[in-house]
């Protein structure tokens, strides 16, 4: 190895203080010149920060702050968590990265060059909020209220969400975590079940854990992904219906490698033979359900044989699934899955999962559905107004157009809204830590919206693909340096304990927030009096909302805080059917909107010739797009490998690690490449990749154009039509290679 | 007394805690890993498919081909037990085998950044930090995973143990046939043998037949070259007598080192 000493690095190395990158800093009791260690020391004697809750993504995980010299040197779960331990996941462990990402948004931004051609100019967070302030008021006094749309995500964006839709008073509010994502899961189970079903199923205490298309250790929320393991460890049997070979599946007793989109007709079949052939739990039936007969009745048509045809599946299998689940009842854990927008077909999978649930008593047992009884909390945000359905896009002649939409408004009645203004124009546009170019399917279509608009802010964290759309851009302090959020729940302080003990968790700052960066309250309380809202402001300073709403518990921030940041308190069994709990196996009310009244199968959009589907998924390291710029996270991870079968591969003559672009049968071409991936692990008519890659902001340093974007390929809409949620996977690429587009064999 | 770790993969997730955690606790840089993970798969194992994780970490072999191949002078180093109060006196140069817990470690003040140690792992567990340079190296210092010795002589875990979500990595005294590691070997645990060799790897492999399977197919490293790290080695011996005999003169200090430096320059120079 050759010994290059330079010049300069003499000169540096000579200086000693300026020795390359400072480690950890030492000084030399001989010298008194501070010197570089050799040695790392470690964070065992840095001071701990109590209180942190994590956001790399949205399970909020309990956290401590390893602390030196004012900077936050690692993250640790917190020991007095119940819920994710000492544990973090690497998400979790990176938020340090998110911390000091030297890309982060740092100062209010005005854009002085063309929208979504951004030139941007520092400006004060007095010009900032006074230009917001007006323009949206400009919008409200022409258009009206409704004039608003608004794309929110995450814990800080609920508060200016309620504030704009109770407040100012716009329905146009689209939530990505609803309408790209649980919302159908949702909306389904409160409408069979009356509950939204959370991920509430025990799994530590299962004999049987029954997947459908999970993205379990792919996406990683950790108390979630302790209980499946505790439960697999404890014996249960996993089954996983997926076309892919996924990390579930690679650990699953039974792999059911169903047909992309008709997975209701692979669960159809299961009920239907539990049902005629009396292996349903009859007693939890007639207390807890209503509308069996009608129920049995419409899945009749469901024969093994016919959904083994359909799934592309054994019916052996289908019949085996059903056997094991009927064999363990009520001990089951038929998880309602989280992401579920899917195909289109959604509301039927999630009614169907519901319904499969009942069927087996699964609902308060022991291994079964089983909602933890939380603690309650107060409240207090901006109080809700009566606004009137005068402009609810959702409602056409006093009838509802997507009867089990989730809250807010479903995205394409605002964009089609937005962009055709009809019935009403829409001008303004709020996006508060929601990436829509890489949520919302049709990128196109959300850049027609953007520029349809009168003004456009963003508030977010990190430069994204959508802030590149803003007029005005404002920076937001991260889940590390604000209080927030706080995160309710139930576990067991010992692993034996008879009941669940209960805690809560604010958010509490590590480190203070650095530049110029300002929590949700702060700004949105500033664009409230500047558009005359003064007096309704709930709360004056984010501490200060947190501890109004711990007021129910009797805490306050102070004194969770000397408690080492989570509250602890004695809890109740999940366990026992309440009296009341009702399935609606047939819902009369569905019925009566001209929907199915009981789970039905529609058979999606098949794979035109030459083309496979394009699949989509979590990866384990990224929430999104939100993390492709950590620098740890990146280098796990940088981009996203297309998965394509074995056979295919060949018949191509791709090979593991070529680099292929895409074009989708719309004709829409990837704006990046990425390597392939060659497994006997997907089915011949599908490809696969990671979500969240291929950014285009060139303001994200580390992350922008590594990988496919797969939201760039996804143009074509398929809506749910009762919950009016987006189905994404009914798109159908090609691969590109070496500037020659490749048809995919059949 | 032999620390182990073993990586259950049956609950493995493949989620990279570990590696994450490891960087934040001991600054390491971004393009460098101490441990790492890999997926592998889906593939065909017989008639079956599998899929499953390569969690990979310096193994603390019983012979590490890495501590062979330092080529700094050697100097008598002793070793106290911290339980008994025992002391073991050995030669060693700027890595070794510690005698008393088995793992392997490295002086840094004495490491001479020649690379040999890393180009002698068959698993690339070492790695030469280029931000770390003294009197002794400008190139940088050997760096690998110590199994946390500073965190265990703490009363804590290793990092990537504590942080570890599902409780896969399971760290302790291979040594100690009660202990939780001694029991996974009981049951088949193993480590990762490189091909024509047995150095004994102390990180071993639990879990799923065809996935273990799949890993040893997989992840089974070739010895390196080692007529390529000699020479590496010898080269740095030669080139580095000069820095060592400035450290080793110690009361010199700055003033020692620089005029040393100022030599090396000069003929580097040319």
């Amino acid at each position: 190895m050759a010994f290059n000493l330079t010049r300069r690095k003499f000169l540096q190395t000579a200086s000693l203080a300026a020795a390359a990158v400072p480690l950890s800093k030492v000084v030399s009791a001989e010298t008194g010149v501070a010197k570089a260690s050799l040695e790392p020391k470690g964070t065992m004697d840095d001071t701990t920060v109590v209180g942190g809750l994590c956001e790399m993504c949205f399970w909020r995980c309990q956290l401590v702050g390893k602390v030196r010299d004012g900077q936050l040197m690692k993250l640790e779960g917190n020991p007095k968590s119940i819920d994710n331990g000492v544990s973090l996941c690497a998400r979790g462990n990176a938020g340090v990265k998110l911390l000091y990402d030297v890309d982060r948004l740092k100062y209010p931004l005005k854009n002085v060059g063309k929208r979504g051609e951004p030139v941007w100019k520092r400006i004060s967070w007095k010009e900032a909020l006074d230009e917001c302030g007006s323009k949206l008021k400009a919008v409200v006094d022409q258009h009206g209220p409704q004039g608003i749309c608004v794309f929110p995500h995450g814990a800080s964006a609920k508060y200016p969400m309620h504030y704009f839709e109770r407040t100012v008073g716009t329905h146009n509010v689209s939530e990505a975590s609803f309408f790209q994502c649980r919302g159908i899961r949702d909306a389904a189970y409160v409408n069979t079940t009356g509950k939204a079903p959370g991920e509430f199923v025990d799994m530590a205490n299962t004999k049987v854990i029954f997947l459908v298309g999970s993205h379990l250790g792919e996406n990683i929320h950790v108390s979630h992904i302790k209980a499946y393991i505790k439960g697999l460890q404890n014996g249960a049997k996993l089954v996983v219906a997926d076309p892919r070979y996924s990390a579930a599946a690679a650990k699953s007793d039974i792999w059911v490698q169903i047909k992309p989109g008709t997975d209701t007709a692979y669960l159809l079949a299961i009920m239907n033979y539990l049902v005629k052939n009396n292996k349903y739990d009859k007693d939890f039936v007639a207390k807890h359900t209503s509308g069996f007969d009608k129920f049995s009745e419409a899945i009749s048509e469901w024969t093994l044989d016919k959904a083994a045809k359909e799934c592309d599946i054994p019916a052996a299998q289908i019949k085996e699934v059903a056997e094991l689940l009927a064999a363990n009842a009520p001990n089951v854990a038929i998880h309602p899955g989280r992401f579920s927008s899917w195909y289109g077909n959604d509301f039927q999978r999630e009614r169907s999962l519901a319904c499969l649930t009942a069927l087996l008593g699964a609902y308060y047992v022991k291994g079964g559905w089983a909602e933890p009884k939380n603690p309650k909390l107060g409240k207090t945000s901006w109080a809700a107004q009566e606004h009137g359905d005068k402009h609810n896009l959702n409602v056409s002649n006093g009838k509802k157009v997507h009867p089990y939409s989730p809250p807010g408004t479903p995205t394409e009645l605002i964009r089609d809204c937005a962009i055709s203004g009809k019935p009403y124009a829409i001008k303004g546009c709020v996006i508060w830590g929601q990436n829509p170019m890489q949520t919302v399917p049709n990128q196109e279509k959300m850049k027609q919206v953007f520029k349809a608009m009168d003004f456009i802010m963003c508030v977010d964290v990190m430069p994204t693909d959508a802030t590149m759309w803003a007029d005005i851009l404002l920076p937001e302090s991260s889940y590390l340096e604000r209080h927030d959020e706080i995160k309710v729940g139930t576990g067991r302080i010992k692993a034996d304990d008879k009941l669940p003990t209960q805690f809560i968790a604010p958010r509490m700052p590590m480190v203070k927030a650095m530049f110029e960066r300002k929590d949700q309250v702060y700004i949105t309380n500033e664009i409230a009096k500047r558009m005359g809202h003064e007096k309704d402001i709930p709360a004056q300073t984010l501490e200060d909302l947190v501890d109004k709403t711990l007021e129910a518990a009797n805490i306050t921030l102070a004194s969770v805080k000397a408690e080492g940041g989570i509250h602890l308190q004695p809890g109740q069994s999940p366990y026992g059917v309440p009296d009341d709990f009702m399935v609606q196996l047939f819902n009369e009310e569905i019925a009566a909107a001209g929907f199915p009244g009981a789970p039905t199968y529609k058979s999606v959009e098949g794979v035109p010739a030459g083309y496979a589907r394009l699949l989509f998924g979590r990866a384990p390291v990224h929430t999104f797009n939100r993390t492709q710029n950590n620098v740890w996270l990146n280098h796990e991870m940088p981009d996203n490998p297309v998965w394509l079968n074995d056979e295919v591969a060949a018949k191509l003559g791709v090979k593991e690690g070529d680099i292929v672009g895409f074009i989708n049968s719309e004709g829409v071409k990837s704006r990046t490449t990425t390597s392939v991936k060659v497994t006997p692990g997907i089915r011949k008519d599908a490809v696969y990749m990671y979500h969240g890659f291929g950014s285009a902001n060139p303001l994200l340093t580390e992350g922008v154009g590594k990988g496919v974007d797969d939201q760039s390929l996804i143009t074509k809409i398929a809506i749910d039509p009762e919950t009016g949620c987006s189905g994404m996977r009914n798109n159908f690429v090609k691969l590109t290679k070496d500037g020659k587009t490749l048809d995919i064999p059949a | 007394m032999q620390y182990g770790m073993i990586i259950d993969l049956e609950r493995c997730v493949g989620c990279h805690a570990c590696t994450i955690a490891c960087k934040a606790e001991w600054e390491v840089p971004v393009e460098f890993g101490r441990n790492w993970v890999k997926r592998l798969g889906p593939s065909k194992v017989g008639k079956e498919l599998a899929s499953t994780y390569y969690p990979g970490l310096c193994n603390h072999c019983a012979k590490p081909p890495c501590v062979d191949a330092c080529p700094a002078d050697p100097v008598e180093m002793t070793f106290k037990d911290a339980k008994t109060g025992k002391t073991t006196t050995k030669s060693v140069a700027a890595t070794w085998k510690d005698p008393l817990n088995g793992t392997v470690q490295i002086d840094k003040s004495r490491c001479l950044g020649c690379g040999a140690c890393a180009e002698a792992c068959p698993y690339g567990a070492r790695y030469v930090n280029p931000a770390l340079i003294d009197d002794i190296s400008s190139d940088g210092k050997a760096d690998k995973c110590t199994y946390c010795m500073p965190r265990v002589e703490a009363g804590l875990t290793p990092a990537c143990v504590q942080t570890c979500i599902t409780n896969a990595r399971i760290f302790g005294d291979l040594d100690d046939a009660n202990s939780d590691v001694a029991k996974y070997v009981a049951k088949g645990a193993k480590g990762l043998e490189p091909k024509g060799d047995t150095i004994g790897p102390n990180s071993r492999y639990y879990g799923k037949k065809k996935d273990i399977t799949l890993l040893f197919q997989d992840s089974t490293p070739e010895l390196a070259d080692l007529s390529s790290v000699k020479r590496r080695a010898m080269m740095a011996s030669m080139v580095k007598p000069a820095m060592r005999q400035a450290r080793d003169l110690g009361l010199l200090g700055l003033a020692g080192a620089l005029l040393v430096k100022g030599l090396t320059e000069e003929k580097d120079d040319k």
